[in-house]
């Protein structure tokens, strides 16, 4: 066995596995084939349905990965194949040849600007063109150049060697040549992602027209990153368009051409890109024609209707069946509107919305490595088993397992993570190596800083005057030592750093360079490596503030980057060392709930080597799993129970107690106190870190449709228990959305589509004469579920789409549906009416409280971040899976579990908990014991004790608020809230902050207001 | 200047200053260390600036004067909400700004002070400053009068309480010109801190009023028990008693009178957001049992700061005590009443 896991392709999938890998204490190896991490979030502007920047939350994630100890990047590399058996595994990766030293490459830029030739450019979808050495966007990580050897003048013809000779580290090397190493890992976890559909095959879509655009094509032009900084234009004449029509599912639902998977994401992102379209230019007209809008997520619907109402976008249910190119190159749309007939409709730009096809990559390694595909081409699983693929020991997770957005692909990252270190927890901490530092010196009394002055290559001395800058700061006050740097980055500056800090005992650090984002941890490594306490180093961003924005200004922003330097300075002086402290923690879990979800994350937890606790409430393990009586694949619930109970009473570090109760918790990550009453008995309970796995339940569909009246009506629920017993029933009708989609319950169920098909499909094989009917307003059977729809249909269930407004009456023995597509009345001859309720948040209430965690408005609870923390909550250290966080189908459950597992074991597997050093600290004496810090904290920091004050003549007894360094961020909120002015935030505090505006302020010589801007000259 | 050297250290200022309930202030010593050593003391800053001391003084010492030029130019010890207030103060003082376009043609002027930037940042005290405004707007209409609504800088009380004269100045040069132009002959404003400021600080020459002087005049009836808490700027500072009290009386109001009130009521604890602390949360604890005892289900001020700081006190998270009353400025409170059709 070893310790360590290669996670191949470095999507986010790859890089939440790699994380989760690397925090649990393994080497991992994270593979990407293109010359950055990210994959194709990182193309995309904005995500659904928060619309939150997808760069924006990505970025820090990279940045993470580059510099997590534990992980090696291999990026520009591909894995040619992998062999071996679980715990041993070889993968064979070629190191593709960049012509770039990436251990020169400082990433400043200097050679692209120079090179001569272009190519198109891939990032931006073809819609633009970078240089034949490029990095291929702004926050690309690695941060180093790549050579298009296709294009590249000198290794096609043998000429111009401009970059060689621009390059001032040296780090260009037309001789490098692609090499192929051997890795010897534990595990494997592929996370090879995607393709996007090329529609191109299609060619009744008229791709070759410059105005019909792909999705992902749109999605850069929307970005500001993109080839038009967002401002959507047509690829023909530059001009803006008027109408724009989406075509969905290009390249999806089409058994034609071999593609009959829905691609999950195409209705969500149609509808994001659609509202901010809007956002951006009001006076669009946009149309989606589509099938069925799938928006089965957690807020999807919301989103969809908020897109209708709120930004006027049209949603035809209708496929257009080809492009039309008309006199002038005009584009127009022929479809059938259902009610008024054919119509042919104008469009200035078609997007179409194209689907997620397997990536090749997934197949070659997959025929390479004897790894099995399913029907579709993904890694094959199986609903028990979402991320474990036909090869012990080799994990999948994310899209190269099926379609699914980017909270599900995250989770199942997670959840490969877990896995891998379950096979390995043997081995955990064997091959990673801890930093040691020398002790860190004596200060002297007063500030000694020394300023570094970076000309970034050319990036800030070709606009900022560097030797100015340098000079200016000598005359600062403190400033003991001030200096140019071509590269402060580069090693070679990291030795200089140290050698003028011993040389000129200089007690605080200031670098003049580039976003603290990127380089912060870098510097603050070299002053420790140099005996200065990490905190006492500033970094002043004279590239992103000055250079890159003022180009054309090189004066003005020479004096801004001397203010930035200043206030630096300034704000130095008052640094003072601070430490993060080491707590100990409590190495086992809790479980709340044991159904699926929580005997899954259970297992995963104690197979990671964990003590874990399962409370339920019930006399029995199996939740919701236990009133089923068939699974889509055709297995049997009661099998799968068997199993997984037998595994859960079967392992040692799992305690379960049943009809208990959690009743008290205090305390924070690592360190949690609870009260269990089970018995009548109330039992202490320690432990690290929990996970909430309570489920959700069966809406009751009271009074609608004749349910409970009418004893012919029944849920689909109590349908599932009667077909475990048999039914003689010939005509059933099944109606969908009861209870959802409306205006008390504005979410998408979106089990419940899946479900309804599902037993339709039993109904008709146990008796392929009854007369099944389906009444639905979108089939939500998303991803590879499409092949029940596909099967349902095959075998004669009948489907009758109805509208919201106009829902069908059930009436004795009959229901009443208005077909949409007849436009007329229908009655259907009923002996059983099937009511398709959603799932309800549960008592969540109760939980809630008791950790302080918060619930959505449908009092399921409420994630820390919708797309990259679907299983964690913002209070660390507490977890959340399965249909507790929002409806969900099994193995997604399942997935979730593990998932949520993988991320309590991050912490479990912890020495210590180590808090952050710049935390915020309560002066005592000072605070109020108003709360209002308790109230601001998202993290639960701060908690209120009582005191008695004596004032005086007056006594009276308030609270205190302190401060828990464990569960601090160091975020100021609580800072900037608080009235009394009693808490600081260390390294942030007011003094310090207001020493660098008071330094910038002395600079200021007048201030105005101009045509409603403040004008300021300096 | 004040005139401390009449100070006779007799002490009777510090026993009966409120600041001395709670902490170990002592106004005497503070006169006797400036006057005879010219010592400054840190009590310069504990003072709420309450005026019963100089109110009770035998020898008539001037002591906010005192605390006023001692303050001039000096950094204080710590302004609550991080300064933010002052902060505005500050560079509103340094913004040039033109003079805004009339807003009518009315000789009078409403001021609604800064209860727009208290909404923009005192969120935890439940508070609805901007109220205030619109009630007074509305009473004001009630009794037929069409104010300008003037759009002027912050009046600069907090500001030269602070000890920052030189921004007070310029906020004032701001608001005199903005004044004159109006053309308004009478500035009315529902602050009692802005009363007092343009009242005794500003010379404009034109009548200055506070907003409860005009309620009386309203013929509501209303029949409810109240209590009223005196701002020290209104009160002691303008002595401005009887028209609040009058304005809930003659609207058929029964006011139930606190322990101490008038001239002797006790301090909200806060005055030109200084010295927000466990000192003067308990006197605001004080004052709030005085409230409690009268029995009276509101408690009505006529100032946005004693009204932000009783309703603090309310909502702390764990409450200190649970008060079973609504803090209610005087305006808003009318203006409910006549929405109700009273």
């Amino acid at each position: 066995m070893k310790g360590s896991v290669a996670v191949v392709g470095g999507g986010i999938a790859g890089i939440q596995a790699a994380l989760d890998l690397a925090d649990s204490g393994f080497k991992t190896y994270l593979i990407e084939s293109r010359p950055s991490i990210g994959g194709v979030m990182s193309q995309l502007d904005k995500t659904f349905p928060t619309n939150d920047c997808a760069m924006c939350i990505l970025s820090p994630k990279l940045v993470e990965t580059a510099r997590h100890p534990n992980i090696e990047l291999l990026a520009y590399s591909d894995v040619k194949s992998i062999s071996g058996k679980a715990g041993d595994f070889k993968v064979k990766v070629v190191k593709k040849a960049r012509y770039v030293d990436e251990t020169k490459c400082t990433g400043c830029g200097s050679c692209t600007e120079k090179c001569p030739s272009k190519v198109q450019d891939e990032y931006n979808a073809g819609m633009s063109k970078h240089k034949s050495i490029y990095i291929p966007f702004a926050q690309a990580i690695p941060r180093i150049a790549t050579i298009d050897a296709a294009h590249c003048l000198y290794l096609t013809k043998g000429k111009c060697g401009v970059c060689k000779k621009v390059c001032g580290p040296k780090a260009v090397d037309y001789e490098q040549k692609d090499t192929e190493i051997e890795l010897n890992v534990g595990s494997v976890v592929l996370a090879t992602g995607f393709k996007p559909f090329d529609p191109s095959i299609l060619k009744n879509y008229r791709f070759d027209h410059p105005d019909v655009i792909t999705s992902l094509q749109f999605e850069r032009l929307l970005s500001a990153s993109g080839p038009t900084q967002g401002h959507v234009t047509k690829q023909s004449d530059g001009k803006v368009p008027k109408n724009i029509a989406f075509i969905q599912c290009v390249g999806s639902r089409n058994p034609h051409i071999d593609r009959k998977h829905c691609s999950s994401v195409c209705c969500m992102y149609a509808t994001k890109e659609s509202i901010i379209a809007k956002e951006h230019d009001p006076e669009l007209n946009i149309t989606i024609f589509h099938i069925d809008i799938r928006a089965y997520g957690k807020n999807f619907e919301e989103f969809y209707n908020r897109a209708q109402r709120e930004y006027g976008i049209k949603y035809i249910n209708s496929r257009p069946p080809e492009v039309i190119v008309g006199a002038n190159n005009a584009l127009s749309l022929k479809y059938e509107d259902f009610s008024t007939g054919v119509v042919t409709q104008d469009f200035d730009l078609i997007v179409l919305s194209i689907g997620l096809d397997p990536a090749d990559s997934t197949r070659a390694l997959a025929q390479s490595s004897g790894i099995a595909l399913d029907d579709f081409g993904n890694i094959a699983t199986s609903i028990e088993s979402p991320v474990e693929s036909s090869v012990a020991g080799i994990y999948v997770c994310g899209v190269a397992q099926g379609p699914k957005d980017i909270p599900d692909t995250v989770a199942q990252a997670s959840a490969a993570a877990s896995k891998a270190a379950a096979l390995l927890s043997g081995e955990r901490g064997t091959l990673i190596k801890e930093r040691k530092f020398p002790d860190e010196k004596q200060l002297s009394p007063l500030p000694r800083i020394g300023v570094f002055v970076c000309h970034c290559g050319i990036n800030i001395g070709s606009v900022v005057n560097v030797p100015g800058v340098v000079e200016y700061a000598r005359t600062l006050p403190g400033v003991a030592h001030a200096r140019e740097m071509l590269y402060a980055c580069s090693s070679d500056s990291q030795a200089a750093i140290k050698d003028a800090i011993a040389k000129n005992d200089l007690n605080r650090v200031v670098v003049a360079s580039c976003t603290p984002r990127t380089h912060e941890p870098l510097f603050q490594n070299t002053c420790r490596e140099a005996g200065l306490n990490p905190y006492l180093f500033e970094l002043a961003n004279i590239r992103e503030h000055c250079s890159w924005v003022h180009s054309k200004e090189k004066e003005r922003a020479t004096e801004k980057a001397k203010g930035i330097v200043q206030m630096a300075v300034a704000k130095s002086a008052l640094f003072q060392p601070l430490y993060k402290q080491q707590v100990s923690l409590i190495n086992k879990a809790i479980v709340l709930g044991g159904g699926v979800a929580g005997m899954t994350a259970a297992l995963d937890i104690a197979n990671n080597g964990y003590h874990v606790t399962i409370i339920e409430k019930e006399k029995e393990l199996g939740g919701m799993l236990r009133e089923m009586t068939e699974l889509y694949d055709g297995k049997k619930p009661a099998d799968v129970l068997k199993e997984l109970i037998g595994k859960v009473n079967g392992n040692k570090n799992i305690n379960v107690i049943n009809e208990a109760k959690l009743l008290k918790v205090e305390g924070y990550l690592g360190n949690f106190k609870g009260v269990v009453l089970a018995n009548g008995k109330e039992l202490a309970l320690d432990f690290g870190a929990a996970v909430v796995a309570t489920g959700a339940r069966n809406l009751e569909p009271s009074g609608l449709f004749n349910y409970g009246k009418d004893p012919h009506v029944v849920t689909q629920a109590q349908f599932e228990k009667m077909l475990g017993k048999g039914i003689s029933a010939n005509n059933i009708t099944m109606i969908q959305c009861v209870g959802a989609r409306n205006k008390e319950r504005e979410y998408c169920g979106r089990t419940c589509c899946v479900d309804a098909v599902k037993n339709a499909i039993r109904i008709k094989k146990a008796n392929s004469k009854a007369n099944v009917f389906v009444l639905y307003r979108d089939m939500r059977t998303y991803g590879v579920m499409e092949k029940l729809y596909e099967n349902a249909r095959d075998l004669g269930v009948i489907f009758i789409k109805y509208e919201a407004d106009n829902p069908p009456k059930v009436q004795g023995g009959s229901v009443l549906v208005h077909d949409h597509m007849l436009n007329q009345d229908i009655e259907l001859a009923s002996d059983l009416v099937v009511l398709s309720t959603p799932l309800v948040a549960g008592e969540n209430e109760e939980i809630n409280q008791l950790f302080k965690i918060p619930l959505d408005r449908n009092k399921f609870f409420l994630e820390a971040h919708p797309k990259l923390r679907p299983v964690d909550f913002a209070t660390d250290g507490i977890f959340l899976c399965g249909s507790a966080q929002a409806p969900k189908l099994m193995d997604e459950a399942i997935s979730q579990a593990s998932a949520a597992a993988s991320r309590a074991c991050t912490i479990l597997s912890r020495k210590f908990i180590e808090t952050e050093g710049a935390v915020s600290v309560v002066n005592e004496a000072k605070c109020i014991g108003c709360g209002t810090c308790v109230t601001v904290c998202p993290y639960n920091a701060p908690s209120l004790y009582d005191v008695t004050v004596n004032v005086e003549e007056v006594t009276y007894t308030t609270n205190k608020s302190k401060i828990n360094a464990a569960s601090c961020k160091g975020c100021g909120s609580c800072a900037a809230a608080c009235p009394a002015g009693a808490i600081t935030a260390q390294h942030f505090s007011s003094k310090e902050i207001g020493e660098a505006i008071d330094a910038f302020d002395k600079g200021v010589k007048s201030i105005s207001i101009e045509k409603g801007f403040v004008e300021m000259t300096v | 200047m004040s005139n401390v050297q009449s100070c006779y250290q007799c002490g009777k200022c510090t026993s009966i200053c409120p600041m001395r309930r709670v902490s170990k202030t002592s106004p005497r010593s503070s006169i006797y260390n400036a006057n005879v050593y010219g010592l400054e003391t840190q009590d310069i800053w504990t003072c709420l600036t309450c005026g019963l001391c100089p109110q009770e003084c035998l020898q008539q010492v001037d002591f906010l004067s005192f605390i006023r030029e001692e303050r001039q130019g000096k950094q204080p010890l710590s302004i609550a909400h991080l300064g933010v207030f002052t902060e505005l103060a500050e560079l509103s003082s340094r913004l040039n700004g033109n003079i805004a376009a009339k807003s009518g043609d009315s000789k009078i002027g409403f001021f609604p002070g800064c209860v727009d930037s208290l909404d923009l940042f005192l969120h935890d005290v439940k508070t609805n400053f901007g109220e205030i405004t619109t009630s007074s707007v509305k009473l004001l209409d009630k009794l037929g009068m069409k104010p300008q609504v003037l759009n002027m800088k912050c009046c600069g009380h907090d500001v030269l309480w602070q000890g920052k004269k030189d921004v007070f100045d310029g906020l004032k040069a701001y608001n005199k010109k903005y004044i004159k132009e109006s053309g308004i002959d009478t500035l009315v404003t529902s602050c009692a801190e802005c009363y007092r400021t343009f009242s005794k600080d500003y010379d404009l020459g034109i009548k200055v009023v506070h907003t409860s002087q005009l309620w009386d005049k309203l013929g509501l009836k209303i029949n409810q028990d109240v209590t009223y808490h005196d701002p020290c700027r209104l009160g002691r500072h303008m002595g401005e008693y009887d028209a609040p009290r009058k304005a809930l009386t003659a609207n058929g109001v029964t006011l139930k009178e606190m322990e101490h009130s008038k001239e002797k009521a006790l301090c909200c604890g806060v005055s030109n957001f200084m010295n927000c602390n466990e000192q003067t949360k308990a006197l605001r604890i004080a004052r709030m049992n005085e409230a409690e005892a009268t029995g009276a289900k509101t408690l009505i001020t006529t100032c946005s700061k004693c009204l932000a700081h009783f309703n603090c006190l309310k909502s702390e998270k764990d409450a200190v005590k649970k008060y079973n009353f609504d803090v209610v400025d005087l305006s808003v409170f009318l203006a409910k009443q006549l929405e109700a059709g009273k």
